[in-house]
């Protein structure tokens, strides 16, 4: 599976998300590589799931047809799990 | 000596601000008099905050400022300001800016990797929000420039 972490410009907020999911990916014993990006690279880079903001998110999701998951804190793991809980229970279901 | 990416000078404790702009301006200073950054990434930081909103907020009180690497950046660096009274950015109460300023894609990562991770640690962060600035001085010298 590819996680990506999507920020305005890939330098600064989308790795500390990525360190986070990588915590929760490891924490849920996943098989999962995370990788971190700017939004126009992420627009061209194809991905199991996005995550990244808000903000960003209406604009990613209208150029994939994956989930694209919105994080408020970045740094909150529960929260990053929690999004990641409902990814696998999504995925599970289809 | 081997130098630290924190220090006495660009570490800044505030009682409060009147706007997260002023907060921002003076965060930026250390790097501003050290040449590190320009006026122009101060006024991209700002108006990145106010285009794409405050997701640079990363957790409760701590703010990760930047902008687009290399424009208005003359070396990799960061400063660190602490509030001891939150602050409003768009919204979200803000004690903690820490500003970065990077010359491409990568080659902060490493030193970004090593503060973020000591703000994730529990007590580390309490150390931070306390203000006190030796303390925090002392915390981050392991983080090599």
């Amino acid at each position: 599976m590819k996680i990506l972490a999507v920020c305005g410009f890939g330098v600064g907020s989308s790795m500390v998300l990525k360190m986070t999911l990588e915590k929760a990916v490891k924490e849920l014993g996943l098989d999962a590589e995370v990788k971190n990006t700017d939004i126009a690279s992420a627009k061209a880079e194809q991905a199991d799931v996005y995550f990244t903001s808000a903000e960003l998110k209406p604009d990613l999701e209208s150029s994939t047809d994956k989930p694209v998951y919105a994080i408020k804190r970045y740094m909150d793991k529960d929260e990053v799990l929690k999004a990641m809980n409902a990814f696998l229970a999504n995925k599970k279901g289809n | 000596m081997t130098c630290s990416l924190f220090n006495e000078d660009n570490v800044q404790i505030i009682d409060s601000a009147m706007n997260w702009k002023i907060a921002l301006q003076k965060a930026s200073e250390p790097l501003l008099k050290a040449n590190i950054i320009t006026p122009k990434y101060v006024a991209s930081m700002i108006e990145s905050i106010k285009k794409n909103g405050p997701y640079m907020v990363l957790t409760d009180y701590f703010a990760l400022m930047h902008a687009r690497p290399g424009d208005g950046v003359n070396k990799m660096g960061m400063s660190l300001l602490v509030s001891r009274n939150p602050i409003d950015l768009e919204g979200k109460p803000v004690k903690i800016f820490l500003v970065m300023a990077a010359i491409d894609n990568t080659s902060h990562l490493q030193s970004l990797q090593k503060v973020i991770s000591i703000f994730m640690d529990t007590e580390s962060y309490k150390t931070i929000l306390s203000a006190n600035k030796s303390a925090i001085v002392s915390m981050f010298k392991k983080v090599k420039c």
